[in-house]
């Protein structure tokens, strides 16, 4: 540990709930882009090509 | 300077994502071949569409092998031609302008979707597939009669579209 750290607290601080949480959201946001972007836009009729 | 391990679980998966986003919509354009709503048309004067070449008979026609062109007139409240008339399993571009005040021009539940402005040409490509019939609705507020605005996309078999055509009461 170097000098400069406020205190070896920061080591201990370990938020598993948090990153849970983050890692749930990240989850649904993916699904969620690939449910819009490949299933709703891509497999509509009629895509606009040009 | 010191990282948490989390943090940087977490920025590696952000920019991961970021990576995802715009590699499925790169995807979509060189897959698909999903394209923006042109607006390379030159201006026209929405005041004379019964002297321009293009859009004084609104209608279908064909440009190339399988390929067709429709020239769309959207008006208070109504579209023209209407119901216009495609062949299935063909590319079928849509020129569309208003001859009076900003209007829409969305084939309901597809992709086809785009504004009309006066003066302005909007072209749109579609591939049309199967026979099947579109409605067709205008989806910006152009007046009172706005919610009465509608037409119709019919898709027909190659022969039947020929049929019409032929027999002179085609669109």
């Amino acid at each position: 540990m170097s000098g400069d750290t406020v205190s070896g607290d920061t080591e201990e601080f370990d938020p598993i709930g948090t990153l849970t949480l983050i890692g749930i959201y990240f989850v649904i946001l993916v699904l969620s882009w690939v449910y819009i972007y490949y299933i709703e836009f891509l497999g509509r009729d009629l895509v606009v090509v040009g | 300077m010191h990282i948490h391990a989390y943090e940087k679980i977490w920025l590696a998966v952000s920019v991961l994502l970021i990576l995802f986003l715009i590699g499925s919509v790169t995807y979509g354009a060189v897959g698909p071949g999903v394209a923006m709503v042109s607006d390379t048309e030159p201006a026209i004067d929405s005041g004379g569409l019964d002297e321009d070449e293009r859009f004084s008979e609104p209608r279908v026609e064909q440009v190339g092998e399988n390929e067709y062109a429709a020239y769309v007139v959207a008006r208070q409240f109504t579209f023209q031609p209407d119901p216009i008339v495609v062949p299935a399993n063909s590319t079928v571009t849509f020129y569309v302008t208003s001859a009076d005040v900003i209007h829409g021009f969305e084939v309901v539940g597809t992709n086809a979707n785009a504004m009309v402005v006066p003066g302005e040409v909007s072209e749109l490509t579609v591939k049309v597939e199967e026979p099947q019939e579109y409605g067709l609705i205008c989806n910006e507020y152009c007046g009172a009669g706005h919610h009465v605005m509608e037409g119709k996309v019919n898709v027909v078999s190659q022969a039947e579209y020929e049929d019409r055509t032929s027999g002179g009461d085609g669109e």
